[in-house]
């Protein structure tokens, strides 16, 4: 929420970590990919909190949190990349139309599973050992939520064998 | 965690002998090439700790039969992840029925280099933050082995949690006991399975990624 716009000069902590290694490849790439999906699931998020329901909005809540979390860190590591992070577009379009808290629900799922699959894309694209660690992190973290909205569906199963494909 | 250190020291072994070989072609001279056989594929222990798994989740099915219903899909997403790395071995995966340890590594130390885990070390993060997951997912593994004393179990399991000796696994005997071993074992697989990603080949790295966070979300079921 605060403050998404990357400063110019980078994230400015003075304790800022050692720069990127120099050795590696397709970085800037396979971040900027985890970004775009970030940013739609962000936007994604808000029309899951306006049907899912009262009893849901604290789980609604907390995923979005997550996301933002993310979204914030990974545009802070395609600048430091030496990227121009992308931008989120104004809209984007409902795979179906979401009108109750079932349509709410199987929303989440899909936003979830397209996090998942944005991440697994950027675990492959590129050979940097960090951004790997960080991209796997995150396709983790959406296959977990994934799972949780599907319990919550009753959706069985509720795991799949390869998140993101 | 050893099984980490160990798979690590499996990752490291391979990487280093790879390096030599490259040494041995560029330097010159073609060498007679004394040089020890090849390092096992490291996917021959992620293979044989999925078939573990999936041998784990039959056992406590046949213990605790009230339990099928909530193990079977997590059983066979074990199942695809070893069918999907027999694939990727291709003519290297042993049969199914070759299992266990025989194909973890003979030769390399179990005890090996308890600091050499990739998965804890900060270094080389550009960032604190986005790797320091929110959920500590890939990391987690302090439940790894919760059955204890690892001392007298053979070098057979020890990332899985799912003790087996003689080729049968022992299931704990009471149900939440049983789940919660499958629990743990989940972690550690999903541990292994993301430290290998990390210096995987492109096509690796994905499969692999995507079998760890599978069994990431195992442990949402399980819980």
């Amino acid at each position: 929420m605060t403050a998404p716009a990357p400063t110019p000069t980078g994230p400015g902590t003075p304790t800022a970590t050692p720069s990127p290694t120099p050795s590696g490849t397709g970085q800037v790439p396979a971040l900027q990919a985890g970004l775009a999906a970030e940013h739609a699931v962000i936007w994604g998020y808000g029309v899951v909190g306006a049907h899912a329901g009262d009893a849901l909005l604290p789980q609604v809540r907390d995923a979005d949190d997550a996301h933002r979390t993310l979204r914030d860190d990974t545009v802070a590591l395609v600048a430091r990349y030496g990227g121009t992070p992308v931008a989120t577009e104004p809209e984007y379009a409902l795979p179906f139309p979401v009108t109750d808290r079932g349509s709410a629900l199987r929303l989440a799922v899909h936003l979830e599973e397209g996090a998942a699959a944005a991440w697994r894309y950027a675990v492959a694209a590129t050979d940097d050992v960090a951004v790997r660690r960080a991209a796997l992190v995150a396709l983790s973290d959406a296959a977990v939520r994934a799972t949780r909205w599907r319990l919550a569906l009753h959706t069985s199963p509720a795991t799949v064998p390869f998140p993101g494909d | 965690m050893v099984a980490v250190a160990r798979r690590s020291v499996l990752i490291g072994g391979a990487v280093g002998a790879g390096l030599l070989a490259a040494g041995c072609t560029a330097g010159g001279p073609s060498s007679p090439a004394p040089t020890t056989p090849a390092p096992p594929d490291p996917l021959l222990a992620e293979l044989a700790d999925e078939r573990r798994l999936v041998a784990g989740y039959d056992a406590t099915i046949a213990r605790h039969p009230a339990l099928r219903a909530r193990l079977t899909a997590v059983r066979d997403d074990h199942a695809a992840h070893a069918a999907a790395l027999v694939t990727a071995l291709g003519p290297a995966a042993p049969p199914s029925s070759t299992t266990p340890a025989a194909t973890d590594s003979p030769g390399v130390s179990p005890t090996g280099s308890p600091t050499g885990s990739p998965t804890g070390s900060p270094t080389g993060s550009p960032t604190g933050s986005p790797t320091a997951s929110p959920t500590g997912s890939l990391t987690a593994s302090p439940t790894g082995s919760p059955t204890g004393s690892p001392a007298g179990s053979p070098a057979e399991s020890p990332s899985t949690g799912i003790e087996s000796s003689g080729g049968r696994t022992r299931v704990p005997v009471t149900p939440a006991a049983a789940v919660a071993a499958l629990r743990a074992a989940e972690r550690a697989a999903a541990s292994a399975r993301g430290t290998a990603a990390l210096t995987a080949t492109p096509d690796r790295a994905r499969l692999l990624a995507g079998i760890s966070a599978s069994e990431a979300s195992h442990v949402a079921v399980l819980a």
